[in-house]
């Protein structure tokens, strides 16, 4: 043992120093919107939604990989990089409608929050002013690692929806079959749209770009890619390892009695009679702490984008004074999506329908630039796709460009 | 001025209107004048050619070419401007990141070489075709808004070559700017710090510098220095610069400089003292028009017809900023030129001959007279416009002497 400790003690230490950035970027992908998807795709089709899981996880990796890989090998963010490559006219384009893409984000789990805070019967008001204001704090005040560590501690907080699965006693053996074999599919209209929303849900533009500029304000060297790497894979399944017990939650409960759901975020109600008081709690605990993430992640994609794209000092690591637009859009994105989500004067579920089509519109963009990107050699050297890797991100990209343009489609001619 | 946002893209034909392509970049010489040397053209069959910029006849709505133009290559030391400046990272010499270059403004006038950068928003609402519109909206509010540059001076060629737009600002590197470049700079710090900076040039390269400097700054300058270096300046620069610095100090110092001269220059000073004894004050009229930087052609035009009428002589219209400084001038004609939603700050002369109210009356007509201008403004020590000395006035003052 202590051998095994000497011959990779090297190894794990710089593992540890790298670890952080691509695991927070993924999990951040189960936000409150996630979450509810999740719920809501397993209680209306139970376990034969797991399959698609596998398939999700794979996509996330690979989509991640990338932005890991450029981030690392150019010490760029994907803001930048555009800017440089591509002049103010496209870079203020995608800019602008990352901005409105993202702030409906903010707003979705805004929204969660509200729904959580009615379900444990909080003050939804004050329970908004202090997650701006302890958010803002935290970004501000505090450096990169502070931030990390929380992020990191929000990760551990998913924990929750497995103690809430194991409390609704599903049917383990059906569950993890259903994982790798596809039982039971009814290959409805409904079931296609429900694996599209998982993806969607899950590969994000925010997602993209966070995942890049988290890995650059960390300052990872290229010679430590290799370890990046073997976390993005990591975190990408830890990300739908959380997922798989959020769809058993609901589909070992609400799917099995055939109690159908109107939104993701009731979830954590209607398994009450079911699974019991705790499971009910923790489930609405996990979605606090997702919409919180959510909240905090998707609004530091924002700031760190703009930064990149206009050549703002952006880290989490700046005193206040040289990063105030950073930090300064970062509070304004929070408090416009609160008041969206307190006086609802636009109905929110509009603006969630409107954010998932703009998403939709800029996913392709973005696998348009990261695939540029990661295939040219003046920046990437010789960390540039290679030959059969490029197929699998094709091909990958060409899946979540077409399921993305099918839901803004379908949704437009309300199929 | 030109900004590279208005030429890029714009349509190339030769002189006989054959077309050639479209402008796609520029190259300039990686050096402390950043001449532009060469045309990058998107040709009808989308391929790149390189035309040294001798064989541009003039940009207009369209770029014109002369008729034979031969094609070039990139050759050393030069840098292109999209690949090299444009869009980059603005760092300091910490390396943070201060901004990034939104556009770039070329200088047009005595061949072309790169002005300065624009790094404010208005670089990317240029690029956006929205510039002018803003500008409009904006002057509805109270505060002021322009564009704002950072000048070539300031950057590191040697770091553009690799890849980084880097701010240099350090002592040592300031010898190789120009002096008006310098002048500029220095009047921005403390005048102990500016001084430790003039002892490190060459004495020649100093006075030139500060020849360039206000007189306010100047008169600061040389209560710092000993009397033999005050000396030594005074010979080195312009006569007229001169007396204009001796007639600021008192006069016990002032003798006590002029003793120090040798005795050629201390004749000529001597002499253009004698001359100062009418104050220029007496010949000074506020019969002016003043306008601000970011005024529109049709504005300025507006306030010509509502606030000149009644004006015996209108030569010069006077730009001042929101100090009540003044930052530029131009004539009828330059008006007239432009078109009607263009903004002053693009076209004034930044380069102004001034006088004070201790320049002599026969300075003041010898400068007219070297730079072909029938009017002069009148500034104090805060680069305020007090009034304007015509030539009118000028000749009628010195005829009336002869008598």
């Amino acid at each position: 043992m202590r051998q095994l400790w000497a011959k990779y003690k090297y190894r794990f230490l710089v593992f540890i120093s790298v670890f952080g950035p691509a695991t927070i970027a993924a999990i951040a992908d189960n936000d409150a919107a996630g979450v509810a998807t999740y719920s809501l795709a397993g209680a209306k089709f139970g376990y034969s939604i797991l399959f698609i899981l596998l398939f999700v996880t794979v996509l996330l990796a690979i989509t991640q990989e990338m932005g890991v890989r450029t981030a690392a090998i150019t010490g760029k963010g994907l803001g930048d990089l555009i800017r440089e490559r591509h002049g103010v006219r496209v870079a203020f384009l995608v800019f602008l409608l990352l901005l409105i893409a993202n702030m409906g984000s903010i707003i979705a789990n805004f929204s969660a929050l509200k729904t959580v805070a009615h379900m444990f019967n909080l003050p939804v008001i004050p329970l908004v002013i202090i997650v701006i204001v302890a958010a803002f704090l935290f970004i501000s005040k505090g450096d990169y690692k502070t931030n990390q560590r929380i992020f990191l501690f929000g990760t551990i907080l998913y924990l929750s929806y497995i103690i809430s699965a194991f409390k609704t006693f599903p049917d383990w053996g059906k569950a993890i079959t259903s994982l790798v074999t596809p039982v039971e599919i009814k290959l409805s209209k409904e079931f296609i749209f429900a694996s599209i929303a998982v993806l969607g849900t899950t590969i994000t533009p925010w997602g993209q770009f966070f995942v890049n500029s988290f890995v650059v304000d960390k300052k990872i060297q290229p010679e430590k890619l290799k370890y990046s790497q073997l976390e993005t894979y990591f975190g990408a399944f830890l990300t739908d390892f959380f997922s798989f017990f959020m769809i058993v939650a609901t589909a070992s409960t609400l799917f099995v009695h055939k109690i159908s759901l109107i939104s993701g975020e009731e979830a954590a109600l209607a398994i009450r009679p079911f699974a019991g008081e705790l499971a009910s709690i923790l489930f609405g605990l996990g979605l606090l702490n997702a919409a919180i993430m959510g909240i905090i992640i998707i609004s530091l994609t924002t700031s760190y984008a703009f930064s990149e794209f206009f050549g703002f000092s952006g880290s989490l690591d700046d005193p206040y004074e040289r990063g105030r637009f950073f930090y300064t859009l970062f509070l304004l994105q929070l408090i416009v999506a609160a008041l969206f989500v307190i006086f609802p004067f636009i109905s929110l579920f509009k603006i969630v329908f409107f954010t998932q089509s703009l998403n939709a519109v800029l996913l392709p963009i973005i696998f348009y630039f990261l695939l540029k990107i990661t295939n040219n050699k003046d920046l990437m050297g010789s960390y540039t796709n290679s030959k059969d890797r490029n197929y699998i991100v094709i091909a990958s990209s060409v899946i979540i460009i077409f399921a993305s343009i099918f839901v803004l489609i379908s949704s437009i001619f309300k199929l | 001025m030109i900004y590279f946002s208005e030429l890029k893209g714009k349509k190339v034909y030769t002189k006989d209107q054959v077309g050639v392509g479209t402008l796609e970049d520029l190259i300039f010489l990686a050096s402390e004048t950043p001449k532009i040397t060469k045309l990058i053209i998107r040709d009808l069959k989308e391929n790149k050619i390189i035309v040294p910029i001798e064989y541009l006849n003039k940009i207009n709505r369209n770029i014109t070419l002369e008729k034979d133009f031969n094609l070039s290559e990139l050759s050393e030391n030069e840098l292109y401007l999209v690949k090299n400046i444009l869009d980059k990272q603005i760092i300091d010499l910490k390396g943070n990141k201060i901004v990034r270059v939104n556009d770039i403004a070329i200088q047009d006038k005595d061949g072309f070489y790169i002005a300065g950068v624009d790094i404010s928003p208005f670089g990317i609402l240029r690029w956006l075709r929205l510039e002018k519109i803003t500008a409009k909206l904006l002057s509805f509010f109270p505060f002021a808004f322009s564009a704002e540059f950072l000048s070539w001076a300031d950057i590191h060629p040697l770091e553009l070559t690799r890849g980084q737009v880097k701010l240099k600002k350090e002592e040592k590197r300031l010898e190789k700017l120009f002096p008006e470049d310098l002048a500029d700079y220095l009047e921005k710090t403390n005048v102990t710090n500016a001084n430790k900076i003039l002892k490190i040039l060459d004495e020649k390269f100093a006075a030139d510098v500060i020849g360039n400097l206000n007189i306010n700054y100047q008169t600061s300058l040389f209560k710092q220095f000993n009397l033999d270096r005050c000396a030594k300046i005074i010979t080195l620069i312009d006569p007229d610069e001169a007396v204009d610095v001796l007639l600021a100090m008192s006069q016990k110092k002032r003798e006590q400089i002029i003793e120090l001269l040798p005795d050629l220059k201390k004749k000529e000073i001597k002499a253009l003292i004698r001359l100062s004894r009418t104050p220029i004050g007496e010949l000074l009229t506020t019969e002016y028009l003043a306008v601000q930087p970011k005024d529109t052609v049709s504005h300025v035009m507006s306030k010509i017809k509502n606030e000149t009428t009644e004006f015996s002589y209108f030569s010069a219209i006077y730009v001042l900023n929101e100090k009540n400084q003044l930052i530029g001038v131009f004539g009828p004609h330059d008006l007239l030129l432009q078109e009607q939603s263009g903004l002053v700050y693009k076209f004034m002369t930044q380069n102004i001959i001034v006088i004070h109210l201790t320049t002599p009356v026969e300075i003041a007509v010898k400068k007219m007279l070297k730079y072909k201008l029938s009017a002069l403004p009148v500034i104090d020590m805060e680069k305020q416009i007090l009034g304007i000395v015509t030539i009118d006035d000028v000749t009628e003052y010195l005829l009336e002497k002869i008598k």
